[in-house]
């Protein structure tokens, strides 16, 4: 198995009393609350975590875009991963992701993304996701396009880093006279594309395709739900595709903290992991979910099985370690669920989230070197001999 | 009553309320979708023949995939008069339908004998903020979008059945695709409003939070010989709001300003 180290760069001195005067920490939040010193030692401690997790033998360190907000301070994911290359030999650098069609002209981002490559010679995952629904309020992009747009920026990109240019690409939301990328990437035929998500029909039909075969993370979520949608993506590729499915194609995104006991981890987590879903991931259905962001068939999916909000009620830490949102115990505890995760599901790709909202730097490095010492082994060694393969009753 | 009735239109189906006797009336609703605003459309029957179309992608209209943006909708009604073969129409737009109103306008008056804009969206008054309609709890929205205390029925009143939910979604999705970027103007109407060669009546509530009077105060500069009539105690939704009141400020100033 392929395990990275996931960021996201949070703005850990947020005023927790915000919520007194904003409903949200994204969009709305004036950037006051930023304060560009303190932001200054988060960048280069947040850079320091992902430098250790590629020296303490991650596959890969990982990092993402989101704007306007304290959840993630990545506007450009970009200038990390540039950052990251010249600092780390052999560990993979994963942008998961970029919002392609969010973007007025992608191929920006399919530039910078060649220049990773072909600086690293060869070591960038390129994630493409159509960014969550905030993104759309502060980028100005019309949700009611998000998924047209997200598919035509995919194969604009594709195509400028494969088709030898120039050449003119004429599509329905972007046209261009001159299509002619320097530098092509280094990973012929272009790096690897990931898909991260919440959780999506659309986009396991889309990213399992045959042409495609992208792989799928499934983000942040339940463990029902993460059996749900590997699953999904697995009978999708078998039944809509007519292929099975390689369990390199899937992987999983949970945030994770190790202590010598699970007591102690627990006690030590816990301001810390309810505060990345109390205070950092507070949005209102409409911010969330703008018109279209969702189709008319999920979003009526949507309405049946959720509140029409994730915020409000206070999350607690013990609620998340029930769902399986998040992994939290001692070394063993938090391996054994993740082997029997992988026996159930097969995917051969993980991202540990260990640093998360405000958990300082000292329990982070700790967190990591527990991590890489007494879990990452096992985890790297498990291949799809330890696969139990989808339960007849899943396949109905 | 109006009658529900659909035509057929470039290869997809409109649903247009028809009824009454009289001059035409073409009434273009705004981006909360027609529900609602029976009693005033039933008070304009009185005088006028009223047509009242949901908009594609609201209502019970197919969605019209490549419409993309109120122009290509303006362009769809101006078809749409051409082929009913009426001449003029009076054409009256609320929000959204006002600002459809202008850009068919703009395109061509052939057809048009008058026009009301009431609460019209469509150009841009810098400094001048607009409520985010997308951006709004429905709650909030119901609250904001009402000068006085009706909003709770009026918010309810729109998701009260699974179908009901169904088209409030649907006109959300379309009001998104027709308004979001860049939110609800087109920075290219207004100089093209010297065109506007036929009496105009603007109507503004003058408690309207969602796009403020000044907006109508704007327009009236930008129109030759428009009017400007402002409405006491009312909000952006003056057709629910003051169904009574919108309609007869529409026969009085087709009576004596554009018979």
């Amino acid at each position: 198995m392929n395990v990275l180290f996931f960021h996201l760069m949070p703005y850990a001195y947020l005023d927790m009393n915000y919520q007194e005067k904003y409903r949200t920490d994204w969009v709305v939040l004036p950037n006051t609350y930023f304060d560009p010193v303190k932001g200054h030692e988060l960048y280069n401690r947040y850079l320091d975590e992902l430098e250790l997790a590629a020296e303490l033998g991650f596959d890969g360190i990982s990092v993402n875009e989101h704007h306007q907000n304290a959840y993630g301070l990545m506007p450009s994911p970009i200038v990390m991963a540039a950052a990251l290359s010249r600092r780390t030999q052999n560990a993979k650098i994963a942008i998961l992701g970029n919002a392609f069609g969010l973007r007025e002209h992608p191929l920006t981002l399919a530039e910078e993304h060649a220049m990773i490559d072909v600086i690293t010679g060869g070591r960038l995952i390129s994630g493409m996701v159509r960014g969550i629904g905030a993104e759309y309020f502060s980028f100005g992009a019309n949700p009611a396009f998000s998924h047209a747009r997200f598919q035509e920026a995919h194969d604009l990109v594709i195509e400028a880093w494969t088709k030898p240019g120039p050449f003119a690409f004429e599509g329905r939301h972007y046209h261009f006279e001159y299509v002619n990328v320097w530098p092509r990437p280094y990973q012929q035929p272009h790096p690897p594309i990931w898909c991260p998500s919440l959780g999506s029909t659309e986009t396991i039909e889309w990213a399992s395709h045959p042409a495609r075969r992208y792989v799928y993370v499934q983000n942040f979520s339940p463990i029902a739900a993460v059996v749900r949608y590997l699953n999904l993506y697995r009978q999708t590729a078998e039944r809509l595709h007519g292929y099975t499915a390689r369990s390199e194609q899937i992987g999983w995104a949970a945030p994770i903290y190790l202590a010598d006991s699970d007591e102690r981890a627990i006690a030590e987590a816990r301001p810390h992991i309810e505060a990345l879903f109390n205070k950092y991931l507070t949005l209102p259905f409409e911010m969330l979910f703008p018109p279209g962001y969702l189709s008319q068939q999920s979003l009526r999916n949507m309405r049946a099985v959720r509140r029409p909000s994730i915020q409000g009620g206070k999350v607690t830490i013990e609620a998340l370690i029930e769902t399986g949102i998040f992994l939290c115990g001692s070394p063993d505890t938090v391996r054994d669920k993740l082997v029997a995760a992988h026996r159930a599901l097969g995917f051969q790709n993980f991202l540990a989230v260990l640093q998360f909202a405000t958990l300082p730097g000292d329990l982070t490095e700790r967190n990591l070197r527990l991590f890489a010492r007494e879990v990452l082994p096992a985890l790297q060694g498990l291949t799809d001999k330890e696969y139990a393969g989808m339960e007849p009753a899943a396949t109905h | 009553m109006l009658e529900e009735t659909f035509v057929e239109l470039r290869g997809a189906k409109l649903n247009l309320r028809r009824g009454g006797k009289g001059a035409p009336v073409l009434f273009l609703h705004g981006a909360q979708g027609y529900a609602g605003s029976d009693p005033a459309m039933d008070a304009l029957a009185q005088d006028f023949t009223v047509l009242a179309p949901d908009h594609p992608g609201f209502g019970h209209s197919d969605a019209f995939d490549w419409i993309d943006d109120v122009p290509d909708l303006a362009f769809l009604y101006l078809d749409l008069l051409a082929m009913l073969g009426l001449e003029d129409v009076h054409v009256v737009g609320h929000g959204l339908g006002g600002w459809t109103a202008l850009e068919m306008a703009i395109r061509s008056t052939a057809r048009i004998k008058s026009l009301i804009l009431a609460a019209a969206a469509g150009i841009r008054v810098p400094g001048v903020p607009r409520a985010d309609m997308f951006i709004c709890t429905p709650e909030e929205l119901a609250r904001l979008i009402f000068a006085g205390d009706g909003w709770q029925a009026w918010n309810a009143s729109l998701t009260a059945t699974p179908e009901l939910q169904e088209i409030a979604d649907r006109n959300r999705f379309q009001a998104a695709k027709l308004c979001w970027q860049p939110r609800l103007f087109n920075p290219k109407l207004e100089k093209w409003l010297h065109r506007i060669d036929r009496p105009t009546r603007i109507l503004w509530g003058e408690d309207d939070r969602i796009i403020p009077p000044a907006y109508g105060a704007r327009l009236k500069e930008l129109i030759a010989g428009a009017g400007l009539v402002m409405l006491p105690r009312t909000g952006h939704l003056m057709p629910v709001e003051q169904p009574q009141r919108f309609a007869a400020e529409i026969r009085r100033f087709i009576r004596e300003d554009a018979a």
